[in-house]
């Protein structure tokens, strides 16, 4: 009884190995690049959201180049880095993927997984020194076509705002003063929250700090060892930070990132601080009210800023047995055809960077590109040289956030913890 | 009968050969044997090993012998964010002991009382949590507890204890100690069901003596139910304090993978997810060597605890 039932299941799991084994190697699939066959690359992606919408953009691409069709393959975004580090150290990397700007980015072209696309046609043309700058090496070297930027600023209720005869503010102190307006009146003023911790650092701390330090210019001051990172600026940064605390949703500490968009598409709070990504979230919900965006006000005296980030470029796996035709992609991508199609498909909240990119139609988007006029740009403080260390400038930046808004620190104690973090490793951080 | 019948196998295979049918049993265990050294033991000493590496990115090649032990245990930064996981861990195991394994033994006492009615139905509702997947039950309380619309404050200002209404989340000093309560609520079938059988098991006899002898329900409990309990009591405690050691993912569901706030929920298994899987927001790249290290950490504190667990609650020998 007990053989008989053994050899049955002997038998049955030799089928199925047998049924495995042939699917197993014939997953590699590989399609010639002979001329006429088509050839189908894939593309690596954090932008799970964004699948129909590039999928578009490639038909546009296949309708002129018929032989190449491309495959876009999003992972999801916090896996992203660890995914595709997995994925190309083990030589299954795809052949064109998204690459995170400056020092993630360009860990993996100095690791040897990304080609160095400085001579792809059209490079120069297409995109500023400036745009290509999170892509490029030190010694000038770059490895990926700018993709997109997302840009950041404070969402307003237009009717509440209407209603109730607010202005929107010029400069740091008349925001104050107004949020203080709208307390007075029994609203809650801002709609954002602690409970998923990064949000208060990326779309408010990284929102507003341009305009406490001086843009890039400023910037370059604490990276050229010029500043102090606990200098009156980061001091000042810090407080704008905890004097936003009284205008915050109740409950605050234990809210979160979504709950900050569902208090705000209530009606519940007349502003929030948010980045331009989620005005895409605010269309398809299709408020019941006017909303638009306005600008973070500097302090007085100080000059005005936009936190406009490069988000995504597009590298080539240099590993790629399709590197001709991933080139043809890429150099398509920044032409003025496929900078248009691009500008027309990507969800509103997302720029493309290409010279070529012609003027958004969408109302919101043209908010958010209208911010710039007659503003500085720069990118979020952390990103080109804070996030290699440990402690990074990142953690340090948000835990010094979150710790003055609750009034557990100071805004100098939260500014010399940032000094003191940073010189543990950071080489300006350290004279 | 299986054993005679494994005998007449044994010796149709290798006939006439004591010796060699003395050691038969090697290769009856040898499949169960290769499955568990290739999937449990050898990735443990691997991951063991790697504990002493480090590199970058997923290539671990650089020995660097205890340096990732003495960096979790003395770098001031990096230990007092590993320690203090360490200590969360501690609380939020005895609060299930305290809550989860206390509420499961009274439940499981009231339940095998012969004049409660429906007692089928309370089984069912005291085990449904546990049938839930936790990103469920944690995304509900989440909601629940909601300083802006969820039904607890609500609930609390209805009847007019606003006052006891807290930001059950966001306050450092409760944040975890909620968490561990919504864990123990899922969890609580568990023990009920075990000790409920247990219950089950005691030989009628003992109680019908001892209400002739006049025994009261406590000492009734305190006197046969509990000893023969004992042991179930402490299998019970072995895989709180095993699963404990190992949670993650309700402080994930509900905290997120920082232990928020302010690090006062983190436990182990967020550091370590932290450490050595997801590696820092927004950089992503995980330390595997440290993560490692942590790891080792994790079982080695298993291994003892269990060890210390098991010699606390077994059976005496004596008493047999």
């Amino acid at each position: 009884m007990e053989r008989k039932f053994l050899k049955r299941a002997t038998a049955i799991l030799m089928l199925l190995i047998i049924i495995a084994v042939p699917s197993i190697f014939a997953g590699g699939n590989k399609e010639n690049s002979k001329s006429g066959e088509v050839v189908t690359i894939t593309m690596g992606s954090w932008r799970t959201d964004d699948v129909t919408q590039m999928n578009a953009v490639f038909d546009a691409f296949s309708e002129k180049y018929p032989n190449i069709k491309v495959k876009f393959d999003p992972t999801n975004p916090p896996d992203y880095n660890a995914t595709l580090r997995l994925q190309l150290e083990g030589g299954i990397g795809p052949d064109v993927m998204y690459a995170r700007s400056y020092a993630t980015g360009v860990q993996l072209f100095k690791d040897g997984y990304f080609a160095d696309l400085s001579e792809l046609p059209g490079i120069n043309e297409n995109y500023t020194t400036g745009a290509k700058a999170p892509w490029t090496t030190d010694d000038g070297k770059t490895f990926a076509i700018p993709f997109v930027a997302v840009s950041h600023g404070i969402y307003y209720n237009i009717d509440m705002f209407k209603k109730n005869g607010w202005e929107i503010p010029e400069t740091w102190e008349d925001f104050l003063a107004l949020c203080e307006t709208i307390k007075t009146a029994g609203i809650t003023p801002l709609a954002n929250s602690l409970g998923d911790e990064w949000d208060i650092n990326e779309v408010v701390f990284m929102n507003i700090a341009p305009n406490f330090i001086g843009g890039s210019k400023g910037r370059l001051e604490y990276s050229s060892g010029k500043r102090k990172f606990n200098d009156e600026h980061v001091v000042a940064l810090f407080q704008a930070m905890a004097d936003l605390e009284p205008y915050l949703p109740e409950g605050y500490a234990a809210l979160t990132y979504n709950d900050n968009q569902a208090i705000f598409s209530m009606g519940k709070a007349a502003m929030s601080f948010d980045g331009s990504w989620t005005a895409a979230a605010y269309e398809k919900d299709d408020l019941p009210f006017e909303w638009s965006v306005f600008a973070v006000p500097a302090p007085k005296g100080n000059d005005s800023y936009v936190t406009f980030h490069p988000d995504a470029g597009i590298a080539i796996n240099a590993a790629s047995e399709h590197r001709a035709e991933a080139e043809i992609l890429l150099e398509w991508l920044g032409s003025s055809e496929g900078a248009s199609v691009l500008a027309n498909s990507l969800p509103t909240g997302f720029f493309p960077m290409s010279n070529n990119a012609l003027t958004i139609e969408n109302k919101h988007a043209n908010a958010f590109i209208k911010l710039n006029e007659g503003r500085g740009l720069d990118v979020r403080w952390p990103w080109p040289n804070l996030l290699g260390g440990d402690p990074s400038g990142y953690e340090l930046m948000q835990n010094g956030s979150i710790a003055v808004i609750k009034g557990t620190m100071t805004a100098q104690e939260a500014a010399d913890a940032l000094q003191d973090g940073l010189a543990e490793w950071y080489p300006p951080a350290q004279n | 009968m299986a054993q005679k019948k494994l005998s007449v196998i044994t010796s149709q295979i290798m006939p006439g050969n004591s010796k060699r049918q003395e050691l038969i049993w090697v290769l009856y265990l040898l499949p169960g044997l290769i499955v568990y050294a290739l999937f449990m033991a050898y990735p443990l000493f691997n991951s063991m090993r790697l504990s002493f590496f480090t590199g970058t990115g997923y290539t671990l090649n650089n020995f660097i012998g205890f340096d990732n032990y003495k960096e979790l245990f003395f770098n001031k930064r990096i230990s007092s964010q590993f320690l203090g996981a360490f200590k969360n861990t501690w609380i939020f195991f005895f609060v299930h002991m305290l809550v989860q394994n206390t509420l499961g033994l009274l439940f499981a006492n009231l339940l095998i009382s012969k004049s409660l009615k429906g007692r089928n139905v309370y089984r069912t509702i005291i085990f449904i949590p546990a049938t839930l997947a936790i990103v469920v039950t944690g995304f509900l309380w989440k909601l629940l507890l909601n300083p802006q619309w969820g039904a607890l404050t609500t609930f609390l200002k209805f009847i007019g204890l606003s006052s006891i209404s807290r930001v059950w989340l966001g306050d450092p000093q409760i944040a975890l100690i909620v968490i561990a309560l919504v864990s123990s609520w899922q969890w609580v079938g568990l023990p009920t069901m075990m000790f409920l059988a247990a219950l089950q098991n005691i030989p009628e006899e003992l109680f019908e003596s001892a209400e002739i002898a006049g025994a009261t329900n406590w000492q009734t409990f305190r006197h046969i139910k509990l000893p023969l309990l004992r042991p179930i009591i402490g299998v019970v405690s072995i895989l709180t304090f095993t699963g404990n050691f190992n949670a993650f993912d309700v402080v994930f569901a509900m905290a997120g993978p920082n232990g928020s706030p302010n690090f006062s929920t983190d436990i182990l298994g967020t550091y370590f997810y932290r450490i050595g899987i997801a590696g820092k927001h927004p950089v992503g790249i995980p330390n595997m060597g440290m993560g490692a290290a942590v790891a080792t950490v994790i079982f080695l504190v298993l291994f003892i605890g269990v060890g210390i667990l098991r010699v606390l609650t077994q059976e005496k020998k004596g008493l047999k």
